[in-house]
C-alpha cells in the first residue's frame, strides 16, 4: 500500500474509533498490520542529491583550480601535486566503505568524487608533460579505472558515468566499426550492476535515472557499432531495439504508475512510433537503394562477424518478444512489437515497389491507432483512446501534407479529425467511467 | 568477512588508480633525466582544448619525409622516424622505417598521410608525439603573438627542446629567439602594458 494512503488511514483512525465504526482493538490491529510509516525516503533522496551535487562541485572546482599551469612549482612537484585530489578522494571513499557502508548518500557522493578525480589526475599529468591528445585512450583508461568502484561500493551514478564514457569512446570510433563494436563487451562489464540496481529499486529515482542512461547509451552504442555489415539494416535493428525496450518494460515494470518512471516503455514506444512514421516516407527507402549507401563504413568478412552476430541476437530477441505477446493474445502489445517484422519486410522489398512499402507502414499505423482506440473504448480508458486518436490524427495530417490535395479538402479533413477527437472523448466521458 | 574482502579489493583498485598516473610520471621523468637532447624547429598555433586548459599547438618543421624505399605504409601505422642533426645543430628526420633502427636515434611516431601511389615525389607525413605545449592560460595568447612576430621577421628561430630515449620523446621546453617562450611572452605582455 502506498505510504501516503497509510498516512491518511492513520489520520482517520481516531475519528473512526470515536464514531464507533471501528473498535479501538481493530484500529490497533490495523496499525500493527501496516506498521510504522518510515519517513526516510525523502530525507534519503535529499541527502543523495546534496551529497552528489557537493561532490560534483568540489570535483569541478579542484579541476578548475588546477587546470592552470602553475609555474611556481617544478614540473615534478606539479605532477605529484596532481595526484593529491585523487588520494583525497580515495581516502574519503575508503572511509565511507569502512564507516558508512549503509549510507547510499555517502557512497554515491564519494564515489562520484573519486570517479571525477581519477580522470582529473590523468588529465593533469598529461598537461604537465605535454602528452599528445589521445582522447580515446584517455577516456578508456579513465572508465576502466572507475569500474571496480561501481561494484565495490554498489553505486549507480559512477555506473552511469562509466556508461556515458564508454559510449563517447565508441562514438569517437563511429567510422571504425571494428573498434566501436568493443562497446558491447565494455557495456556487459557493467551489466551485473544494472541488473542489481534495477532489481533493487526500479521505481525510485536511482532506477529511473539509470534506466534513462542505459536506454540512451545503448541506443548510441547500436548506432556506432552495428548495421555496418549490411548497409541499411538499421531499418530492422532499431525497431528491434525499441521493441525490446518496450516489451521489457511491459513484462518487468508492471507496478510502475507515474509516467516519468516508465522510461523504458515511454522511450521504446516513442521510438517505435517515430520509426513507423518515418518509414511511411519514400525517401527512407529510396536512400537504401543507392549503391553508395553506407559504403564508407562498410565492414565485411571476419570483421563483420561480431556485427552480424549481435544484430541477429537483437532481432531474434525482438521477434521472440513479439511472438510471446501474440501467443498470449495480447493484441495491442503484439501490434506495437510487430515493427521489426515489418522492417525486415521493408528491407527485403527495398529493390521493388516503394509505394507498396510505404503503404505497408501506413496500414500498420492505421491498425495500431485503431487497435488502441478499440481497446480504450472496451476498457473505458480515455488515455488509450486519445493515444490512438493522436496516432491516427498525425497519420492523416502527415499524409495530407505530402500529397497534392487542395487546401479546402485539407481543411475539411482537419475539422473532421478534430470532431472525431471531441466526440470520442465526450462519448466516453458520458459513459462515466472515463479515467 | 565480506567487508574485509571489499576493503582489500578497494585498496587494490585504489593502488591501480594511483599507479596509472604515477607510471606516466615515472616514464617521462626517466626520459627527461637520461634521454638525449634534440632541438626541433617548430611552428606553434593556439587552439583551445576545453578540458585540458590552454596549450600552444606545435608542428615540427620537416615532419614530411621521403618514403622509405620498398616499404608500404598506411594511415595510422606505427613508424620509427630516424633523427638526423644538421650542421646548424637542429634536428630533423632523414627517413622512417617499420622496424626499430640500430645505432641511430629515433622517435616512435604514426603515419598521418601515407605517400600517394605511383608518385615518386610524394612524401609521407608523420604524426609526431610532439604536438602541444601547455601554458598558463593568461600568457598563452601572448606566447602565440610572440611567435607570430618571430615568423614575420623571418627569423624562424622557434624550436622545441625534446629529450628522447628508446624512441620515446618528452618535451622539455619551447623556445623563441633563444629564450623560453614563457619569458618571451611575459616580456611582450609587460611591454604592451607599459605603452
Amino acid at each position: 500500500m502506498a505510504k501516503r494512503a497509510v498516512k491518511w488511514l492513520y489520520q482517520e483512525l481516531p475519528e473512526l474509533v470515536a464514531k464507533g465504526i471501528l473498535t479501538a482493538d481493530s484500529a490497533e490491529k490495523l496499525r500493527k498490520y501496516y506498521g510504522e510509516i518510515k519517513e526516510t525516503g525523502k530525507r534519503w533522496a535529499l541527502l543523495v542529491i546534496f551529497g552528489v551535487i557537493g561532490a560534483f562541485l568540489i570535483g569541478l572546482g579542484i579541476i578548475l583550480l588546477l587546470a592552470h599551469n602553475w609555474e611556481q612549482f617544478s614540473r615534478f612537484s606539479r605532477a605529484i601535486i596532481s595526484l593529491l585530489p585523487l588520494l583525497a578522494a580515495q581516502g574519503l571513499a575508503g572511509w565511507v566503505i569502512i564507516k558508512r557502508p549503509q549510507s547510499a548518500a555517502f557512497k554515491e557522493g564519494s564515489a562520484v568524487f573519486l570517479s571525477l578525480m581519477v580522470g582529473a589526475s590523468i588529465a593533469l599529468i598529461s598537461q604537465t608533460y605535454n602528452i599528445p591528445g589521445d582522447t580515446e585512450i584517455f577516456i578508456l583508461t579513465w572508465m576502466l579505472l572507475i569500474l571496480p568502484v561501481v561494484y565495490l561500493m554498489q553505486v549507480s551514478l559512477p555506473a552511469a558515468i562509466y556508461l556515458i564514457g564508454i559510449t563517447s569512446w565508441a562514438g569517437s570510433y563511429s567510422r571504425d566499426p571494428q573498434r566501436a563494436i568493443l562497446f558491447w563487451p565494455l557495456a556487459v562489464a557493467a551489466l551485473p550492476h544494472f541488473v542489481w540496481a534495477l532489481r533493487q529499486e526500479a521505481y525510485k529515482i536511482r532506477g529511473t535515472l539509470l534506466s534513462l542512461a542505459i536506454i540512451i547509451c545503448v541506443n548510441c552504442g547500436v548506432s556506432f557499432s552495428l548495421g555496418k555489415a549490411w548497409p541499411g539494416s538499421w531499418v530492422v535493428i532499431f525497431p528491434s531495439l525499441y521493441t525490446i525496450f518496450y516489451a521489457f518494460s511491459q513484462k518487468k515494470f508492471k507496478g510502475v504508475t507515474a509516467n516519468w518512471q516508465r522510461s523504458w516503455r515511454a522511450l521504446g514506444g516513442l521510438g517505435i512510433l517515430a520509426l513507423a512514421f518515418s518509414f511511411t516516407y519514400r525517401y527512407i527507402w529510396q536512400g537504401l537503394m543507392s549503391p553508395y549507401y553506407g559504403y564508407e563504413n562498410k565492414v565485411s568478412g571476419l570483421a563483420a562477424l561480431s556485427d552480424n552476430i549481435l544484430t541477429l541476437v537483437i532481432v531474434a530477441m525482438a521477434l521472440v518478444l513479439f511472438y510471446d505477446f501474440l501467443r498470449r493474445k495480447d493484441l495491442s502489445n503484439s501490434l506495437f512489437c510487430a515493427l521489426p517484422l515489418l522492417g525486415i519486410l521493408g528491407y527485403s522489398l527495398r529493390g521493388g515497389n516503394i509505394v507498396l512499402t510505404t503503404l505497408i507502414f501506413n496500414g500498420y499505423l492505421l491498425a495500431l491507432s485503431l487497435s488502441r482506440i478499440m481497446l480504450g473504448i472496451r476498457k473505458n480508458n480515455l488515455g488509450e483512446v486519445n493515444a490512438g486518436m493522436l496516432i491516427l490524427g498525425l497519420l492523416i495530417i502527415l499524409r495530407f501534407f505530402d500529397s497534392n490535395i487542395g487546401f479546402i479538402i485539407k481543411g475539411l479533413v482537419f475539422i473532421i479529425v478534430g470532431i472525431g477527437f471531441l466526440t470520442a472523448n465526450i462519448m466516453l466521458a458520458r459513459r462515466g467511467g472515463g479515467r | 568477512m565480506k567487508k574485509i574482502l571489499i576493503i582489500n579489493l578497494f585498496f587494490a583498485a585504489a593502488i591501480l588508480q594511483i599507479a596509472t598516473p604515477l607510471s606516466m610520471i615515472v616514464r617521462r621523468e626517466t626520459v627527461l633525466k637520461s634521454g638525449v637532447q634534440f632541438k626541433f624547429k617548430a611552428q606553434p598555433i593556439d587552439p583551445f582544448d576545453a578540458f585540458r586548459g590552454r596549450y600552444v599547438a606545435i608542428r615540427i618543421q620537416g615532419d614530411e619525409i621521403s618514403a622509405p624505399q620498398g616499404e608500404y605504409f598506411k594511415y595510422g601505422q606505427n613508424i620509427y622516424a630516424h633523427i638526423r642533426v644538421d650542421e646548424t645543430g637542429f634536428a630533423g628526420f632523414s627517413t622512417g622505417s617499420a622496424e626499430k633502427p640500430q645505432g641511430i636515434p629515433y622517435i616512435s611516431a604514426k603515419v598521418l598521410y601515407p605517400p600517394e601511389d605511383r608518385q615518386p615525389e610524394s612524401k609521407l607525413r608523420l604524426s609526431l608525439p610532439i604536438d602541444r605545449y601547455y601554458m598558463e592560460e593568461n600568457i598563452a595568447p601572448a606566447a602565440e603573438r610572440v611567435y607570430r612576430e618571430h615568423l614575420r621577421t623571418d627569423k624562424q628561430d622557434a624550436y622545441v627542446l625534446v629529450r628522447v630515449k628508446d624512441g620515446f620523446a618528452v618535451i622539455e621546453g619551447l623556445f623563441v629567439g633563444g629564450v623560453p617562450i614563457e619569458e618571451a611572452a611575459r616580456a611582450s605582455r609587460a611591454n604592451a602594458g607599459s605603452k
